[in-house]
């Protein structure tokens, strides 16, 4: 059994606007091992964005952890004060966004944002820190690293912007790496190779990363466990392999069917999921997926289904599958 | 790179400077064509002796050879001659520049220094009453007439004071008459009033616009990232978001730098401080047409030369520019 | 003093909609305005400056029983709520409020004709200028650059002198720099405009150059204008009141609020309240006229807020 890093339980995140209160994480647990690289997939909305933010402690105003904690080895996050914090963000737990067009500063060298944590985390001297942020740039795979540390990030192209998002977050060697939609802003090819470099990385310096994407092909290529989230809650939870082999619970299922596959057996049509992701301010009763669900049975508009264990790796959160009826029949 | 763009920018504000010049230069002639102030009185002037002034004056050449001589001469700092007592134009203008720099420069220097962190203020604490308080300050300022202020503040800090046999400030000029200047003291003390009634128009103006440029920053995914990375909240604001929020504001800045010269003006003549404002209010009475002309072209170029700065310094503060 | 421009960058509004502003949107943004209650209130007060511009013989006649004119050498320098003077006299003995009543004529007729001929102006050259490009807008543009760039004050004093105005040659004046910055607001909406799917199909119906300007550009431009309208306003009781001031502008006797305050340092030291007066007036009025323009930006763009 690997060691557990980052131990997430319970945790609640709610948006306290003019117009009522938004549930944006609804009660999320779980774990994420030390090396692994975890999927956390989901519709815009759907809360994965959220919970990483606080997991970071950044969720912005007006939102608030409200329930749950978040332990990093033994430390829960959620009681630190914001100082301690600071220390956490950056050193421990690094983390990119999904525009990196808009993520580095305009108005600094690339170099110096790279080397920042050191200075301020590490409290290196600015030469040392500059000299560290150039070896990093250079093992993200940024050509000529001395010379491009100097420019601004305007003079970057998208992906060369991504991979000194990653450096910059990789200077201090944090135990985790949360990626929140690192390729989507990108083109294809681009994706690819941003996709390679982190797996490069968790190889490399067997750092934990959770990777949030809407892109379940990105989920298949990379993470060996993925969450499922669907309205803040997570719907379903297992091995990758498992989880896109036989899903448990219908929302993962639809999902799946809604994408083509190169590697499908017979021609299936595509279907698209029917319905519109929920309002959060109105969530449905019951199971929150259960207006779009094909499966859908009496009690999924009454009662909250669970995450429960559903065949022999797998979580899901459904009446149906746990009360045994096999979806992929 | 930064060379082009700064030759490009030096190239494009000759035109702007003949155009000027010209409508300076011509809005004399046609209002006022060749009125020689005080001759038509004068019964002792012949016919021939009003030519020969005229001719002293340059007023009998063509119009565009009279605009040439015109533009020859503020190439070469000159900037005319004074139609009352034919003294040249430029040097009461570099005699008078002293005063009015002190003043505006002390002005633009607290209102930079104050409006930034009201501003940061503002934007930090959005909705609560510090933000309440220091917009309607900013909104009230904006509508104070600045020679109004002047002399409430006169009211208030000399006559009252004095009457209530407190101490008290002095109500005008650059220092109590008779000394040389040389004590720093007194001339801080002459300065302290009208600095103040000059600086809280910008103050009103930049808080204002401090705040809006830094809500709109610190809602930049930039901020996220550097807060992300774990950098303290002071750092975030002060380094990472501040930086990128008074680069809109030097333009601001940069555009007031002409406000060198005339923006004091009503706050000179209310303060009897000796600047370039107050000597071509004093001119303007005595209608001594030439050398209020003077003084405005000389003001026009010096903005010309403020958005030439103003452009500069934007470019060096914003690395997409230098760079592109 | 300032460039007359109050906070450029703010005032560049746009319509929420993409195409040309309908019923629905001015309706919507009376709704919005409705509800802005400072905004319903600098907008009343403005309401009340302009009343008592226009009434101000007949409130003079029915509350002061006297004209500006009148002199009464016998009792100069009256103390507020003094017999028959609510606010005192001034140096000469006549009632201060009175002046201040006929003091409005000047300050709201020279404002509104000053803004109406800057907005006129203005907008025309901002339509042209946006709507053909190329060499007009070029030409154009750069000469309201060089009228910007000559200090407005020294302008103002230039021309005051050449001049030698009344009301309105005077307003003619301060709207002869106002309406560059118009311009260039109007011009940078227009090309914004230009460029959106409903102005190419109207060309392509084959709509003359004035059509398509008056019926399709102008209503777009139209919010800014009011809105603009509104800020420059303020803007010219504040330019006015400094010129009347300095002794460039309206001279006595006829009474302004900014002449009111010429001589003050005179009588400072024992009538302190008639440099107070005057002053609350310009303040109240500027005020006004900013809130309400402010109030206006925000219902026709509530993004901005």
């Amino acid at each position: 059994m690997a060691k557990t890093v980052l131990a997430v339980h319970d945790l609640k995140t709610q948006f306290f606007t003019r117009e009522g209160v938004v549930k944006a994480v609804d009660g999320v647990s779980f774990e994420l091992d030390a090396g692994e690289t975890l999927g956390i997939v989901g519709e815009s909305g759907s809360g994965k964005s959220v919970t990483a933010l606080s997991i970071m402690r950044l969720v912005p105003r007006p939102g608030r952890i409200v329930n749950g904690y978040v332990k990093l080895k033994d430390q829960d996050l959620t009681k630190l004060t914001e100082a301690e914090m600071q220390e956490v963000r950056g050193e421990s737990i690094a983390m990119i966004f999904q525009d990196p067009m808009t993520s580095l500063n305009p108005v600094f060298r690339v170099g110096w944002q790279v080397a920042e944590p050191l200075v301020v985390h590490a409290e290196k001297k600015r030469p040392s820190a500059l000299r560290d942020g150039v070896a990093m740039l250079k093992k993200v795979g940024i050509p000529n690293p001395d010379q491009r540390a100097k420019d601004f990030p305007h003079q970057f192209s998208g992906g060369m912007r991504q991979r000194a998002m990653i450096a910059m977050g990789l200077t201090t060697m944090p135990s985790v790496l949360i990626a929140d939609e690192p390729t989507t802003a990108l083109d294809v090819t681009i994706q690819a190779q941003i996709l390679e470099l982190l797996r490069d990385v968790n190889r490399e310096f067997g750092t934990a990363t959770i990777l949030i994407t809407h892109n379940l092909g990105v989920v298949a290529g990379m993470c060996q466990r993925v969450l499922v989230m669907y309205a803040g809650r997570i719907v379903e939870s297992g091995p990758t392999e498992d989880v896109f082999a036989h899903p448990q619970h219908p929302y993962t299922w639809s999902l799946l069917k809604s994408i083509p596959r190169l590697d499908a057996d017979r021609h299936e049509p595509l279907r698209p999921i029917s319905g519109i992701p929920p309002d959060l301010l109105d969530v449905p009763p019951g199971c929150a997926f259960h207006p779009r669900c094909t499966f859908r049975v009496d009690r999924c508009s009454r009662d909250v289904p669970q995450l429960q264990r559903v065949g022999e790796t797998q979580l899901a959160a459904c009446w149906v599958t746990q009360a045994g009826t096999n979806l992929n029949a | 790179m930064l060379a082009k763009y700064l030759v490009r920018r030096v190239l494009a504000t000759i035109p702007v400077v003949i155009g000027v010049t010209l409508i300076t230069f011509l809005v004399m002639h046609v209002t006022a064509g060749s009125y020689i102030p005080g001759v038509d009185l004068n019964p002792a002037l012949k016919p021939e002796d009003i030519e020969a002034i005229k001719r002293y004056l340059g007023l009998d050449r063509p119009l565009y050879i009279q605009y040439l001589t015109w533009l020859g001469g503020i190439v070469h700092g000159d900037f005319g001659r004074s139609m009352i007592d034919g003294s040249l134009v430029s040097r009461h203008i570099f005699d008078r520049l002293p005063a009015t720099l002190e003043l505006t420069t002390t002005a633009i220097l607290l209102g930079v220094l104050i409006s930034i962190p009201l501003g940061v203020t503002g934007a930090l604490r959005r909705g609560s009453k510090i933000d309440y308080a220091l917009t309607a300050m900013s909104v009230g300022g904006f509508a104070i007439p600045a020679f109004w202020l002047g002399l409430m503040l006169i009211l208030l800090f000399s006559v009252q004071f004095q009457a209530w046999g407190l101490p008290f400030l002095p109500s005008g000029g650059v220092m109590t008459p008779g000394t040389q200047g040389g004590d720093l003291l007194d001339r801080l003390v002459h300065l302290l009033l009208p600095a103040t009634v000059l600086s809280f128009v910008y103050l009103s103006i930049w808080s204002r616009f401090t705040r809006s440029s830094m809500l709109e920053v610190l809602s930049q995914d930039y901020v996220r990232t550097a807060r992300a990375k774990g950098m303290s909240e002071r750092r975030v604001v002060y380094l990472h978001a501040l930086r990128n929020a008074v680069i809109p504001l030097v333009t601001l800045v940069g555009l007031e730098l002409p406000a060198l010269v005339s923006g004091g003006l009503v706050v000179e003549v209310v303060f009897s401080w000796p600047g370039i404002g107050k000597l071509l209010y004093e001119r303007a009475i005595q209608t001594d047409y030439t050398t209020v002309l003077g003084i405005t072209t000389f003001a026009a170029l010096l903005v010309v030369l403020g958005n030439l700065l103003a452009d500069i310094l934007y470019a060096v503060l914003d690395p997409r520019i230098r760079y592109a | 003093m300032i460039s007359p421009i109050p906070l450029e960058g703010e005032v560049a509004v746009e319509p929420v909609e993409r195409g040309r502003p309908g019923k629905s949107y001015w309706q919507e943004s009376w709704e919005r305005l409705r509800l802005n209650r400072l905004g319903i209130a600098a907008g009343l007060v403005l309401v009340f400056f302009i009343l008592v511009a226009i009434t101000s013989p007949i409130l003079a006649a029915l509350f002061t029983h006297t004209d500006y004119r009148t002199i009464d050498l016998a009792n100069t320098f009256a103390r507020p709520l003094s017999a028959g003077h609510i606010l005192g006299t001034d140096d000469l003995g006549r009632d201060e409020l009175t002046r201040l009543l006929f003091g409005a004529q000047v300050s709201m007729g020279i404002g509104f004709l000053s803004v109406f001929v800057a907005l006129t102006v203005g907008a025309t050259v901002g339509l042209v200028a946006g709507f053909y490009g190329g060499l007009i807008d070029g030409l154009l543009m750069r000469f309201v650059d060089m009228i910007l760039a000559i200090p407005a004050i020294f302008l103002f004093i230039l021309m005051a002198l050449l001049f030698k105005p009344n009301a309105i040659t005077l307003a003619l004046i301060i709207a002869s720099v106002g309406w560059g910055s118009i311009a260039r607001l109007v011009r940078g909406e227009v090309l914004s405009v230009r460029t959106r799917d409903f102005m190419v199909a109207t060309k392509a119906l084959g709509a003359s150059d004035l059509r398509l300007i008056g019926r399709h550009l102008l209503p777009n431009v139209l919010h800014v204008l009011i809105v603009y309208g509104s800020l420059y306003l303020g803007q010219v009781i504040l330019i006015e009141a400094a010129l009347d001031f300095l002794g460039l502008g309206i001279t006595p006797p006829t009474p302004s609020w900014g002449n009111m305050l010429t001589n003050s340092e005179t009588f400072f030291f024992h009538s302190s309240w008639l440099v107070v007066w005057p002053g609350i007036t310009i303040f109240l009025s500027v005020l006004a006229a900013n809130l309400f323009g402010n109030a206006l930006r925000d219902a026709f763009d509530p993004r901005l807020r």
